[in-house]
């Protein structure tokens, strides 16, 4: 890895422009030289300074006090984050939370990705994806903790962007920590120097000022001296009544380059000094296949072709541009193996799901979750209901078509792409082409979107693979057809509810059987709501499209069977849907707060015309409590979306803007899911292509939307980049039963209104 | 009980995400057609017709100075009609440079390659300051369209 040739030590310079940063690009051009000052060592422990220490700083003159900090000599602070920026804007609140504690000035503030590699394995995410029950564990447990799920997030290469959980893990547990851990330090420093009392020193904007002296120096003046202060493992956070940047809505700062297009993307690759070649690729069309033969006799006489390569998990035509090797790999006719799968058609899907839940019944499956005893009570209800929901698969669909840029040689592989998974990649090209993943080096640009697309990594392996085979340096990119019909997806599903009541109206039994749980494992649980009586239960069955976290997950399809039934539930009650669901909730008072204000905002008492009408539905997700009423109007016959509300308790919100920016987002993304998404199956394969038959919302199908924060204080911080989605459809769905009385059970809408 | 369930399920996540590897599949072929800068062009016997239509799809831009049709008058640009194997600064209609007059160029598939990559540098002087092509492909078949207008 150090035994870099000066050839490409001469080409880092260009790959430093984005203020990201590989350890090669770091040694060998000097991004952090020129007498700056690197801070790096774990403020956890377990964070293993002698592992990192040879890593992080490369040149004379730079110490190690923190991972996560740099301060050079022109008294700018880095924050290095170990996230990737896919637009969720995770970079700059991150070095946001980490300049409030460090009483940094904003304006010298600057944020760089860490590189791909184990040291900056983020241990709190993998803890969010593998145990979210230990979140809250006391404070003389967490060493123990984190030395355990170091180890696990190790094994499983988690550094990861995902599950809403940049903010609320890396920027809790790491940045601020970092922050306040690193200012101590730089008092520390100067105290000794000036032959005063630490606590006697203010910091502020960068600066160490003691006032009862008049001294005042820069942070950068004491940073390599603080390096040799002793380091508090638990510094004393600031209070949100201290906060200067926290809680304020700061510009993001990876804004600019994407304003003015100078922003690098994965499919931006252009190293210096690889003449790069290009593959465009066909994929099985039905999972599981495998490529027997194909006929390339037009594509080996089409221009500027190369290679033409059977790979047997795809096929591949690399070529002088991408075009030419676009236009070549559409010609290649490619005989597939049989699928194993009996499943053909959407129908079979549902079919299949549809066995699975006969064999259980009214009492069968494995029990996710559950109290009281709900056949006996459902038994003597004064009134009981049913109902069957359907979801269909999901595409991710994200607008950076997946691509990848790969290099071989002397026994190692370079990868720039867009990815949320860096060590995963690194792993799956070490294990594709048999190296070391110590020789693997990935460069993890921004991403054009991923939306849990991106946290698989078959391209990336695809991409190594092709540079192996060919010996070129090859940039392959799929086309937009590939991705929808040959991809990862979120699932199909189907969920039967039962429920009753009694003779007052209240649920007293609620009972939950479908066939597919992922992630959170707790997302098809209503906790927020106090029933008594409650069987939660999964009756798993295959999926003939394989499965990849979509944004928000489980909660993309819970959230719309629970609020849908609580809403049938309601009307079965014959009482106002906000007023029901305000009646289950004595004992979450953070989730009727919500709900009471999004009432309020929405001005829900009023009933509106003539087929127009409110629905409501409250989802609690990723650690943020979101409730929403989507207003309809069906004057026309088809649903056209006026408003929506929303009201978010993420216990205190870092940045509004960039949390409402998030919000939105979700709520766009769930309400195209819910209007629109949906792939059909033929003979097995998918049969939508495009955004022509995948249609996103348009601009002038978006309601006018409302975003209101609560900051309920003292409660671990929430997410933000998927909790905005899961109320979305079922508030749109009720909006509709209430405008007409048709209760759709199926998704997505515009079909059943074609 | 219930934390084993959710640690299972949680777990399963990483593993499917972790799984996918294509360390199991084989090339099972691969047929070499070329090396890099030596693909073909698309072949003079077949492709030919190919070449023309790029050349003539991309002389598009151009002709927002030039006109291609025999005995039209010059524009913005000299009429190219013909001008493969033409002196340069030769139309009695256009009002050329003293840099093209006195050019000594005559029109071939080398002195348009040069001169279209980058005409102000070619010719220094000339009055063509736009439409530069620098895509090689895109010159090579914007030349073999305008030698096909001289026959």
């Amino acid at each position: 890895m150090n035994d870099m040739t000066p050839e490409t030590a001469s080409q880092n310079p260009k790959r430093s422009r984005l203020a990201k940063w590989s350890r090669r690009g770091f040694i060998g051009a000097g991004v952090l030289a020129g007498g700056g000052l690197l801070i790096g060592i774990g403020v956890r422990p377990g964070n293993p300074i002698g592992d990192l220490a040879p890593k992080v700083a490369g040149g004379d003159g730079e110490e190690l006090i923190n991972s996560w900090v740099k301060i050079d000599a022109d008294n700018i602070v880095t924050a290095i984050v170990p996230h990737c920026e896919m637009g969720q804007g995770a970079h700059s609140v991150l070095g946001q939370m980490l300049a409030d504690e460090l009483d940094a000035d904003w304006s010298k503030v600057r944020v760089m990705q860490a590189p791909a590699d184990g040291s900056y394995v983020v241990s709190d995410t993998a803890r969010m994806f593998i145990a979210p029950f230990t979140l809250n564990a006391a404070d003389w447990i967490e060493p123990t903790y984190d030395g355990l799920f170091k180890q696990m997030a190790h094994a499983a290469d988690a550094l990861i962007t995902g599950g809403s959980s940049s903010i609320r893990s890396t920027g809790q547990y790491s940045m601020r920590i970092a922050g306040a851990a690193a200012r101590k330090m730089l008092k520390g420093a100067a105290a000794e120097s000036w032959e005063v009392d630490p606590v006697e020193i203010e910091t502020r904007d960068s600066m160490l000022i003691h006032k009862a002296s008049g001294k005042s120096a820069p942070y950068s003046e004491f940073a390599s001296a603080a390096a040799e202060q002793d380091m508090d493992q638990t510094p004393t956070l600031k209070k949100a009544s201290e906060f200067r940047l926290m809680g304020k809505s700061k510009p993001r700062t990876d804004i600019p380059a994407k304003i003015n297009g100078t922003a690098e993307f994965g499919i931006d690759a252009a190293p210096e000094g690889l003449n790069l070649t290009y593959a465009a690729v066909i994929r099985p069309p039905v999972p599981g296949t495998t490529a027997l033969s194909m006929d390339a006799s037009k594509a080996k006489t089409m221009r500027g072709v190369l290679k033409i390569l059977n790979m047997e998990n795809f096929i591949a035509v690399v070529a002088e541009s991408y075009w030419h090797a676009q236009q070549a790999v559409n010609t290649i006719e490619v005989e597939w193996s049989e699928p194993e799968s009996p499943i053909k058609t959407m129908q079979d899907q549902f079919d299949a799901f549809a066995a699975k839940l006969d064999e259980a019944g009214d009492t069968g499956g494995l029990e996710a979750a559950g109290k009281g005893d709900v056949p006996s009570v459902l038994d003597d209800a004064a009134k009981t209901f049913d109902a069957e929901y359907k979801v269909p698969y999901l595409a991710h669909a994200p607008m950076e078509p997946l691509n990848c840029t790969a290099s071989v040689g002397d026994g190692q592989c370079e990868i720039w792409t867009s990815t949320q998974v860096p060590l995963m990649a690194r792993s799956e090209v070490a294990s594709a082409l048999d190296l070391s993943t110590d020789d693997v080096i990935i460069h993890h640009p921004f991403l054009g979107g991923a939306f849990g697309r991106r946290l698989a990594a078959e391209y990336v392996s695809m991409a190594a693979r092709l540079a192996k085979e060919t010996g070129y340096p090859v940039k392959m990119i799929w086309s937009r057809e590939e991705d929808t019909q040959k991809a990862f997806y979120r699932n199909a599903d189907t969920c039967r509810m039962r429920g009753g009541v009694d003779g007052v109206g209240k649920l007293v039994a609620f009972d939950s059987l479908f066939t597919q749980r992922h992630d959170p494992a707790q997302a098809c649980v209503p906790a927020m709501y106090d029933i008594a009586n409650t069987s939660i239960r999964v009756a798993e069955a295959d999926l003939h499209l394989p499965f990849q976290a979509w944004r928000s997950v489980d909660h993309s399809h819970q959230g719309w069977f629970i609020e849908s039934f609580i809403d049938e539930a309601a009307h079965a009650a014959g009482a106002d849907p906000v007023e029901f669901r305000l009646g289950m909730l004595g004992k979450s008072p953070r989730h009727a707060a919500a709900l009471k204000k999004v009432a309020e905002i929405s001005n829900w008492g009023d009933k509106g015309g003539k087929g127009n009408a409110k629905g409501v539905a409250i989802v609690e997700s990723f650690g943020t409590i979101v409730a929403e009423v989507i207003e309809v109007d069906m004057r026309s016959g088809k649903p056209k979306l006026t408003n929506c509300w929303a009201v978010c308790d993420a216990g205190f919100v870092m940045n509004p803007d960039g949390f409402r920016n998030q919000i939105e987002g979700g709520i766009i993304f769930g309400l195209t899911a819910a209007m629109y998404g949906g792939l059909d199956l033929k003979d097995g394969a998918i049969v939508q292509s495009n955004f022509h038959d995948y249609k996103m919302l348009r601009m002038n199908e978006v309601p006018d939307i409302k975003v209101a924060l609560i900051n309920s204080g003292d409660v671990p911080v929430g997410g933000a980049g998927e909790p905005g989605l899961p109320p979305a459809a079922p508030a749109l769905t009720n909006a509709i039963f209430a405008a007409t009385g048709k209760r759709l059970r199926e998704l997505p809408i515009a079909k059943q209104f074609a | 009980m219930h934390y084993k369930t959710i640690l299972a399920a949680s777990l399963t996540t990483l593993a499917l995400a972790a799984c996918g590897s294509s360390g199991d599949y084989e090339v099972k072929e691969k047929i070499d057609v070329a090396e890099p800068g030596q693909a073909s062009d698309g072949g003079s016997s077949s492709g030919g017709g190919d070449i023309l239509a790029a050349g003539e799809a991309a002389f598009a831009v151009c002709s927002g100075c030039h006109s291609a049709d025999n005995g039209s008058p010059s524009q913005a640009g000299p009429n190219l009609y013909g001008v493969f194997g033409r002196k340069a600064g030769s139309l009695d209609d256009f009002s050329y440079s003293e840099a093209m007059t006195g050019s000594g160029i005559t029109w071939d598939e080398a002195s348009l390659d040069a001169y279209l990559a980058d005409p102000a540098g070619n010719v220094e002087g000339t009055q063509m300051v736009a439409g530069a092509i620098p895509d090689a492909d895109t010159r090579k078949a914007v030349i073999a369209y305008l030698k096909s207008l001289s026959e």
